[in-house]
């Protein structure tokens, strides 16, 4: 019944651009200078004319080689990053699992920190209520549920804001490397509840280098070399492509 | 093994423009919330410290101008007269040193959420502007204990806390943003703010500028909303000139601060 649903994601001429060093001059005068799509000395477009739909319930991974463009696009699209030109719309909230443990507060602890970063997130306080108790269990946290948040081992932390960001309802996910952390166990029962958000109908975005994640999670892949979408197609076409690009080893 | 849990409703049109307004609302509060937590929860004296800075700040120059001195400055009781307008300073001089930072304090937290960015601002300005409005005890107990009298100009008060809300406000929004690009700012707003606070009628009341030296009352913000706030107990201090001309400049501030955060907050984003 979703088959019909229109496009929950939407880029559009996507770009955006970063200055090469720190050390470029930067002038009041840019603050009162209209956007153009001109190019500045020293500046360059990490990502440029990527136009692409997504609709709801699809599992989309995002390949390329280290630095062309994979996270700034899970950024435009989480709305942490507003681009230069062009548009992404997103139907609808995202649940990001990018810079995980960010919204954390080091000196307070698990239990007001899961408070926070679940109504900065969009929850009620109600919902939180239903949900603390499951969400505890999922990150195993509840002997440690009234320390401060900055004693925890980094694992832990991992875990609690996991467990956090995927009680949310956000109908998009974002999912950057960060399966990677954590013990097999939990990358396990991470798995497992991203499966669960997939069979819910939630629309997956996942940035990795892992092929066996990809294939596991997606269905369809973007390859991204230089800033711009290079092949969008089905995962195994677009892991061939990406293969036949970048030499000997996925 | 990974419990199946029964929120399996995938809200997808949840309507968002409505509740994106609610959201970050019910954020603003909830940072603010934390501020305050994190701050009396990691300090011993925790509310105390709120009130001691102000409060050693005004006894220290009660002491300079009435006992090592004689005052010729401001009115009596002079304590009083001291706190009315220190209690707003302090609130004044903290949210704007701190929104020099308001991004840099919580890059991480700025870079995972996608709240919208004046948030991380105003959280300054509400959380500093709650101390602000529970160390005013402290102005209640030294007016009773000296015998100063209020009166119903008093009714200003409002006036003025929405005034200095709106001023720092506008001050944090040109402040947090370009200190993410020149990072010199934030060392000049401490020299800046501690030549304004003479400059401004804390320690002496507008009316005792000397004649060659009105202008600078008259191009400060601070000293109208001072003047409001000092009415309820010295209604002569109260001037609607400059708190007109306080007024407009707090506008005008806000304004421009508007219209930099917009122009900047882009840039700021990719610059954390």
């Amino acid at each position: 019944m979703q088959a019909v649903a229109p496009e929950i994601i939407t880029a559009d001429g996507l770009g955006v651009r970063f200055r090469r060093n720190r050390g470029s001059r930067r002038s009041f005068k840019d603050l009162f200078s209209s956007k153009k799509r001109r190019k500045r000395a020293g500046e360059f477009w990490a990502l440029r004319d990527v136009t692409f739909t997504v609709r709801p319930g699809e599992a989309i991974g995002v390949v390329g080689r280290n630095g062309q463009g994979k996270s700034t696009l899970l950024k435009l699209v989480a709305g942490v990053l507003l681009p230069d030109e062009g548009t992404v719309k997103v139907h609808g909230g995202v649940a990001p699992l990018i810079e995980l443990t960010g919204g954390f507060a080091g000196d307070l602890t698990v239990r007001d920190n899961i408070h926070l970063t679940a109504g900065m997130h969009g929850l009620s306080r109600r919902e939180i209520a239903e949900r603390f108790d499951s969400i505890v269990e999922f990150a195993e946290a509840r002997d440690v549920l009234d320390t401060p948040f900055k004693h925890l081992s980094s694992g832990m932390k991992v875990r609690v804001a996991f467990s956090v960001v995927s009680q949310l309802d956000e109908p998009v996910l974002l999912v950057d490397e960060v399966l990677a952390v954590g013990d097999k166990a939990f990358r396990n029962k991470c798995y497992q509840r991203i499966d669960q958000m997939l069979a819910e109908g939630r629309t997956l975005f996942l940035v990795s280098h892992s092929e066996r994640d990809l294939r596991r999670f997606c269905t369809r892949a973007l390859y991204l070399d230089g800033g711009r979408l290079k092949f969008d197609g089905p995962i195994e076409e677009t892991l061939a492509r990406y293969n036949k690009d970048h030499g000997t080893e996925g | 093994m990974a419990k199946t849990r029964q929120n399996s409703c995938v809200t997808s049109n949840r309507d968002r423009p409505a509740g994106h307004r609610a959201i970050a609302l019910r954020s603003l509060r909830l940072l603010t919330v934390r501020d305050l937590k994190v701050r009396y929860s990691t300090s011993l004296l925790g509310y105390l410290w709120s009130i001691l800075d102000p409060l050693l700040m005004s006894v220290i120059y009660w002491f300079i101008f009435t006992q090592l001195m004689s005052r010729s400055l401001g009115e009596a009781p002079y304590i009083v007269f001291l706190l009315s307008a220190m209690l707003p300073w302090v609130w004044f001089n903290g949210a704007v040193g701190d929104s020099s930072r308001a991004f840099l304090r919580d890059v991480k937290l700025v870079r995972s959420v996608s709240l919208p960015r004046w948030i991380w601002v105003a959280r300054i300005v509400c959380s500093k502007g709650i101390e602000f409005l529970l160390s005013l005890p402290v102005l209640v107990l030294f007016a009773i204990l000296t015998g100063a009298e209020a009166n119903w100009l008093l009714v200003l008060y409002p006036l003025g806390v929405l005034l200095t809300g709106a001023l720092v406000l506008g001050v944090g929004l040109i402040l947090a943003p370009l200190v993410v690009f020149f990072r010199d700012l934030e060392r000049a707003t401490k020299l800046v703010l501690r030549v304004l606070f003479y400059a401004s009628p804390v320690i002496y009341g507008a009316n005792d500028l000397p004649q060659g030296f009105a202008f600078v009352a008259w191009a400060n913000p601070l000293s109208g909303i001072f003047s409001l706030f000092r009415a309820g107990f010295f209604p002569d201090q109260l001037h609607w000139g400059l708190v007109a001309v306080s007024a407009g400049i707090t506008c005008v501030i806000l304004v421009v601060g508007i219209v930099v955060f917009k122009r900047s907050v882009g840039g700021v984003l990719k610059e954390l």
